[in-house]
């Protein structure tokens, strides 16, 4: 244990810091804001692309795929220092972060650059085809149908939830592929373009107001996609499942630290729901370094995937109720504008209460945390 | 930043948790020549938050948190024999002031060392009869006005000790909830259970690391080592107030007993709370000071 920096991961950092400095779009350059989870202005498509040119993306990854093989240390470096700036690190979170990572991971070569380097260099944008109208915290439950016909899957069935879909070039979809199988065992992954005909995309707003429109319902009526579009092996779509949410997994108590962060900076009081934000956020960031560090049970980053999103909720329902009936006003702005930011972020303290269930629901529920918690570290029975 | 123990202290860890699952049930005499020959009085902050760890998990009876927590920031040294020391500006509720050989008071023209037959200090009875707290009331004291100022050592060491208690009310609760059959089926299998359970885990982990971030912070003798005791004497109170509701919860009639050794830790945790100021106190503290980033 020791505290202090490593000078490395600095100079890293300041490298960062000044190639952000030199590029950074200017608000004039930025005014057209984002819609939806894929809908990315051209201007934040060209900046993503600078960014992947130059390493500074994902810059864990190799060269070719956006980054400068970063250490773990420096990756951190690299978002947190997004994150004091207010940098949003996309504006298609998804298509880099789970989709162009699993095909990453699980693709071939080929598919890795027909797909993930144009949803990294933002040419293309891609959503994600989980969850199902039966199939939610029970993913391994979903029935979307794909077989095999020639050298094309045909796919029938419904995703919901799905989103950006609207928007998206591409879905990385589930699909169940051996019906006769044990649940677990009989998923595959494909990527299905939005234009194949077939696809049908019903957007509808949340509760947050009837102009946000992201979430959407996917319907798949004998869509033909094909077989090269196979992302991962036959049947072992589970493995896709976990891989990829895995990966986003490991990193996503780092959002939670941002909100708190922000929230620290926009509704400072002397309420002593405030002292307890200051200590979640460093709880949730020393577990967070623990964590990176490694060798421990995988399950634990359920204890930061559910400390972090409760403790933003809990954090910002004390914000909004601290407003009394100035809490009422909405739509409102609570932080200052930046246009390098999500805007979601900065929105009416009820919005920004609204959105930490987001949190707490996508992901895995809470409680479904609570019981990987129970079984895979307490050991308790199923 | 690193936040992990290095071989050394996992070494430590390894070696305090064995020596003490040997030493159970030992007079405390032998308890404390035992610390005292393994150097434990000497583990410098992080090892000794490592130690103090492990003694909570045992609900010690030695007056070996006293005497490295209180008394030595205070004196600068470690004292003969044990020690303890009196920094409330009160002598309220100080932690073995009954029996320690020596006594570090805070007072307002400096720290003055006194030997413990010096001073008048009458022990309180608790819910922890383990525990042993007093009053300071007269002799030496009188000389010298008392002054209040808390060590960052301090604060952690009750921190570190409670955290101790409440992994492990949590061990015993999982223990007792895998073996416990109702409706023909082990509770522990129960949801409702389950998600107790799990947020007692969760409590205990994000209280851990702000008791070792304080050790490391003292360790190094960084600026944000005040705020970072303050987070960990907080952190320790909240998680003993979940692990204490969850923990007595689960563990149904059986833990209410005194036959159970539950309430040892129950008691052991909950004094950990109180002392030097529940968790509301230090929350408040906290309220006062420049906002500071890790």
């Amino acid at each position: 244990m020791r505290l202090g920096t490593d000078p490395e991961v600095e100079k890293f950092r300041a490298e960062f810091a000044a190639f952000v400095d030199e590029h950074q779009p200017t608000a004039e350059e930025a005014r057209e804001r984002s819609q939806s989870s894929s809908d990315v202005p051209e201007w934040a498509r060209t900046w993503q692309r600078t960014l992947f040119d130059a390493g500074w993306l994902l810059p864990g990854n190799p060269p070719e795929y956006g980054g400068r093989n970063a250490t773990l240390e420096q990756v951190l470096a690299h978002q947190e220092e997004l994150s004091r700036r207010r940098i949003y690190h996309s504006f298609n979170p998804q298509g880099i972060g789970i989709i162009a990572a699993s095909i990453l991971t699980f693709g071939t070569d080929e598919q890795k650059k027909k797909w993930a380097v144009p949803i990294l260099r933002a040419e293309m944008t891609a959503s994600l085809g989980m969850s199902e109208p039966g199939a939610g915290s029970d993913l391994a439950g979903l029935r979307t149908r794909a077989t095999l016909d020639g050298d094309h899957f045909v796919v029938n069935g419904q995703k919901v939830w799905t989103s950006g879909a609207h928007d998206a070039d591409v879905l990385l979809t589930f699909v169940r592929t051996d019906p006769d199988a044990p649940k677990h065992k009989g998923i595959s992954v494909l990527l299905i373009r939005t234009d194949t005909e077939g696809v049908a995309r019903r957007p509808f707003p949340s509760m947050t107001g009837l102009d946000d429109i992201d979430f959407n319902e996917v319907f798949f009526t004998d869509v033909r996609v094909p077989k090269e579009n196979l992302i991962g092996e036959l049947n072992k779509g589970w493995a896709v499942a976990h891989g990829s949410l895995g990966h986003e997994r490991t990193m996503l108590w780092i959002s939670y630290a941002e909100r708190l962060d922000d929230l620290i900076r926009d509704a400072p009081s002397d309420a002593d729901w405030f002292a307890t934000l200051q200590m979640d956020v460093q709880a949730l960031r020393l577990l967070g370094y623990e964590q990176l560090s490694g060798g421990q049970n995988p399950a634990e980053i359920s204890v930061l995937k559910l400390f972090g999103s409760e403790a933003v909720q809990q954090a910002h329902w004390h914000a909004l109720d601290e407003q009394g009936q100035a809490g009422l006003v909405h739509p409102a702005r609570t932080a200052p504008g930046n246009h390098m930011n999500n805007d979601v972020f900065g929105a009416s303290w009820w919005e920004r209460y609204a959105r930490s269930f987001t949190g707490t629901i996508a992901g895995g529920t809470s409680e479904v945390h609570r019981n990987i918690i129970a079984e895979r570290i307490l050991g308790l029975p199923r | 930043m690193e936040f992990e123990f290095d071989e050394d202290q996992r070494l430590l860890q390894q070696a305090v948790r064995e020596t003490l699952a040997k030493t159970a049930g030992l007079p405390e005499e032998e308890l404390w020549a035992t610390y005292l020959a393994l150097g434990w009085l000497e583990a410098p902050p992080v090892e000794l938050a490592i130690v103090l760890e492990e003694l909570g998990y045992v609900a010690d009876p030695t007056p070996f948190l006293a005497t490295a927590t209180w008394f030595a920031p205070l004196a600068g040294r470690l004292p003969s024999g044990s020690g303890t020391a009196v920094f409330d500006g009160a002598g309220r509720f100080v932690l073995d002031a009954d029996r320690a050989d020596e006594i570090a008071l805070l007072t307002a023209d400096g720290v003055v060392v006194v030997s413990g037959a010096d001073v008048t200090a009458e022990r309180v009875a608790t819910f922890d009869t383990r525990l042993h707290v007093a009053h300071v009331t007269a002799g030496g004291v009188d000389a010298t006005p008392l002054a209040a100022g808390v060590p960052d050592l301090a604060l952690m060491g009750l921190a570190a000790t409670t955290v101790g208690a409440c992994r492990r009310i949590l061990d015993l609760v999982v223990a007792h909830v895998k073996q416990r059959e109702q409706f023909g089926v082990p509770i522990g299998s129960f949801q409702a259970v389950k998600h107790k359970a799990a947020d007692m885990y969760v409590a205990i982990a994000r209280a851990r690391v702000l008791a070792y971030f304080s050790a490391l912070t003292i360790a190094e003798d960084d600026p944000r080592r005040a705020r970072a005791a303050l987070m960990a004497k907080a952190a320790a109170g909240e998680c003993q107030q979940v692990v204490q509701r969850n923990g007595a919860q689960l563990f149904g009639a059986m833990g209410f007993t005194w036959e159970s050794e539950l309430h040892t830790y129950l008691k052991r945790a909950m004094a950990g709370n109180l002392l030097l100021g529940p968790a509301s106190v230090h929350r408040k503290s906290l309220l006062n000071m420049e906002v500071a980033a890790l």
